[in-house]
């Protein structure tokens, strides 16, 4: 947030916390603009608790304080999905774990996720951050099924490991996963970067560019052509993508 | 249900009957147009129409709202089925950009006022599925066309000259698909996609059969004509989205000469647009439309839809198989082939037609010069839903052919190509209200052949339609946005003489029908007995498991042939 924003004073920073542990997936798709909004309107935000529609304040404790355009959650969002969904500037701190669909369609802003995410991390995202401290499940930076292009911008850091399907179909962004993945890295994927500073699976399948580091130890599929630089491919499809190992 | 209607003070455009904007009462007993003298006025529902447009009810003559291909469009393209349009009420849940779901298609046609849909290529292997699927679309009166263009049995008769059993042949495949007409697409050329080849000119051979396109749409033609079936031929041509393959259809129109119907065309020729290319390759590809109208204009026994593409999303689908993998491999886009038994293909591309790519602006100002340089008389307004794009999108094409301005307006924000390659922006026609309505409704009852449907004579169906709009009082060149805008929520629809849509709201589900032609009056199947059973050694399924019969469908109307 800039300078001038906080004089204006216009903006908060909000804090939501789980009355209870939740029993079934809660789907709320809260962006750091329900920040810049009145008390009694946040305590009407619409969220679903499975099949029923109630407000933010029959789940959660909501608090508002300081001056940014900024939201904790507090606590263990684990089965909360769709946080930060189309965000596109502002803040998202998650004390916690947090559920599946996080930072979906970003735009802008950051998200970080003290604790692990779940599966379908930043899918489509167009810009801004996600950070995870812990470790993230599958699909990370996908595009959402039948869809042609994932991750298209933007940044998505892992620090501990994440599973299967890391930025396929992407065609712009970087992901970074500090630790381990498994197989399927970067399929189809037509630009950007993906670097991986463990072991993980295979890599690269049907790549149509776009460069993947790795680390550690990988698959090379046959299809990728061995160069000074590293492996190019795949050849299947005519691709120019590379794999380099660091 | 009130069995009895009153619609008061329409000023009613029925071009069937000659009538442009008169103001006049309509009256609605059990299902039907009737005269004044045969309601009871005092127990009639009455519609205050006054100062409203009064046509009857929409009819869609091709698009793909059934069937296997449609299905597996919205198997492979979830992307299309996250679009939620409405949640459950007392209708069903609907969801679909522009691929819907069954319900979907029948209250999206409902509210634009249309009420009755044709299904444009059924594979007979499929028509129990395309049935299931007609009799889960609400409101509208349905129809499927079967594909016979690659039939085995047909290629043979065909080869053999023998019309008797081409004939029968027609007569037995319609009332076992419970189908509605002779659907032929692309001649010859699926049966080639089978050795990986296709059929491009009407004198390419067909493998194995030693004859060529041609001679699948002339014996079709002559078939069809002395089995005086109530629709024609309705050719999807060879050669179809390849640049210069004007010149195919205009071929192919030519060969419906020397055939005479009095009641309709010969020959229809279905979504033009993508039949209408010239130059030689996509880098000097322009439009063909002018050969094309001139052929047609010329011929008084053939008819054309406009296949019009709308910028956006779309998905193509078709029974040919071939160009869709030429599609598939142009777009780099997901494909799937489908439907490649002995009888015919298909194939499925995702497409989003785009303002500013010189090539879909093309098809897109193509769709429009077919619409305005054919003939009112002999061109229907269709998308060749979903290939061209939405059918809900129609009004926005009635629009465009009513006003130049509207279409000035839209040339500024497509490329520049259209403005060397198409003649659409030196085009001055603005077709009248009276035209647009034809082209919508009586023109495409007339060439499906069904007469009480598209008009609001005595005897015909009760499907109405209502507008927002007073045609002696707009002036369509200027205020094309009201245009656009109501035909999009019709003020009532009302459909076998019950109201459905009220201000572009559904108030309620009704079944209609469907048609199937029944012609087994003019030859007897028992003539290919020994053939069919030959055929069937070698089908994928029995002879006795294949079509469908008359009371597994929910509203069958069997439509007799004299």
């Amino acid at each position: 947030m800039d300078k001038k924003s906080r004089e204006d004073g216009g903006e908060m920073m909000l804090i939501l916390k789980p009355k209870f542990d939740f029993e079934v997936s809660v789907e709320a798709e809260i962006t750091p603009d329900l920040a810049e909004k009145s008390l009694d309107e946040i305590k009407e935000f619409k969220v679903w608790y499975g099949k029923e529609v109630k407000k933010l304040k029959d789940l959660f404790e909501i608090k508002k304080e300081g001056d940014e355009k900024k939201i904790i959650l507090d606590g263990d969002f684990s089965k909360v999905k769709w946080i930060g969904c189309g965000m596109t500037e502002g803040e998202i701190i998650v004390k916690g774990s947090v559920g599946t669909n996080c930072g979906a369609y970003m735009k802008g802003g950051r998200i970080i996720i003290e604790g692990d995410a779940d599966d379908l991390l930043g899918m489509e995202m167009m810009d801004g951050e996600i950070i995870v401290k812990g470790n993230a499940k599958n699909l990370i930076g996908c595009p959402y099924y039948g869809d042609a292009t994932g991750m298209q911008g933007g940044k998505i850091v892992i620090e501990g490991n994440a599973g299967n399907y890391i930025g396929e179909k992407m065609s712009g962004g970087v992901i970074e996963i500090k630790g381990n993945a498994g197989d399927f890295i970067g399929i189809e994927m037509k630009g950007g970067e993906i670097i991986i500073g463990g072991n993980c699976g295979f890599v690269g399948a049907d790549m149509k560019g776009g460069v993947i580091k790795v680390k550690g130890k990988c698959d090379i599929l046959p299809s990728f052509k061995r160069t000074e630089e590293g492996y190019v491919g795949d050849v299947n499809v005519g691709g120019e993508g590379k794999i380099i190992k660091i | 249900m009130h069995h009895m209607l009153w619609i008061k003070n329409g000023i009613v455009i029925d071009p069937k009957n000659k009538i442009d904007g008169e103001k006049m009462d309509i009256f609605v007993k059990n299902g039907k147009i009737v005269e004044e003298s045969e309601v009871k006025k005092d127990e009639c529902k009455v519609i205050d129409a006054s100062n409203k447009l009064v046509v009857a009810g929409g009819v869609e003559m091709h698009a793909h709202i059934a069937g296997s291909k449609i299905n597996t469009g919205r198997t492979m393209r979830p992307e299309e089925m996250r679009v939620v349009r409405q949640t459950a009420n007392k209708l069903r849940a609907t969801v679909g950009r522009v691929l819907l779901t069954s319900p979907a298609i029948g209250y999206e046609y409902a509210r634009m006022g249309y009420t009755t849909a044709v299904e444009a290529a059924n594979p007979p292997i499929g028509s129990l599925h395309t049935h299931e699927e007609l009799d889960a679309i609400p409101i509208l009166d349905k129809a499927a066309l079967p594909v016979f263009g690659n039939w085995h049995p047909v290629l043979k008769f065909v080869a053999e000259k023998d019309f008797e059993k081409l004939k029968a042949f027609i007569v037995w495949a319609l009332e076992r698909t419970k189908g509605f007409g002779v659907k032929v697409v692309n001649p010859g050329g699926i049966e080639a996609w089978m050795y990986g080849k296709n059929c491009r000119n009407l004198d390419d051979e067909v493998p194995g059969f030693g004859i060529t396109p041609r001679d699948i749409i002339t014996s079709l033609i002559r078939a069809n004509e002395e089995l005086d079936l109530p629709h024609s031929v309705h050719l999807h041509c060879n050669n179809l989205g390849n640049p210069g393959n004007y010149q195919t259809t205009v071929e192919s129109i030519k060969l419906a000469a020397g055939f005479k119907n009095d009641k309709r065309q010969v020959l229809h020729v279905t979504h033009v647009q993508f039949n209408a290319y010239g130059g030689s390759s996509w880098r000097d590809v322009c439009s063909g439309v002018e050969d094309i109208a001139k052929t047609v204009n010329s011929m008084d026994n053939v008819t054309i839809d406009m296949g019009a593409a709308i910028f956006g999303h779309a998905t193509a689908m078709t029974g040919d198989a071939p160009f869709q993998f030429v599609l598939h491999r142009l777009l780099g886009a997901k494909w799937s082939n489908k439907d490649s038994e002995i009888e015919g293909g298909a194939g499925i591309v995702p497409i989003m037609y785009l303002p500013k790519n010189p090539v879909h602006a093309l098809q897109w100002a193509i769709g429009l010069e077919l619409g305005l340089m054919v003939d009112s008389d002999k061109v229907v307004l269709t998308t060749d839903y979903p290939n061209g794009g939405p059918f809900t999108e129609y009004p926005y094409v009635m629009a465009m052919l009513m006003s130049k301005k509207m279409r000035e307006k839209e040339l500024e924000k497509v490329h520049q190509y259209v403005q060397k390659a198409t003649n659409l922006p030196a085009i001055d026609t603005e077709r009248t209200l009276y035209e647009v309505i034809h082209m919508t409704r009586s023109l495409p009852a007339r060439i499906l052949g069904l007469e009480n449907k598209g008009h609001l004579g005595i005897g015909a169906d009760a499907d109405i339609a209502i507008y927002n709009i007073n045609p002696n009082e707009i002036d369509p060149s200027t205020q094309y946005e009201v245009i656009d805008k109501e035909f999009r929520r019709a003020a009532y629809t009302i459909k076998a003489g019950d109201i459905i849509v009220e201000n572009g709201v559904i108030l309620k589900e009704t079944w209609g029908r469907t048609f199937w032609i029944d012609a087994r009056s003019k030859a007897s199947p028992e003539i290919i007995d020994s053939d069919l059973n030959e055929f069937f050694n070698y089908y994928s399924i029995k002879r006795r498991n294949f079509g469908v019969k008359e009371e597994w469908i929910r509203n069958p109307e069997r439509m007799g042939v004299r």
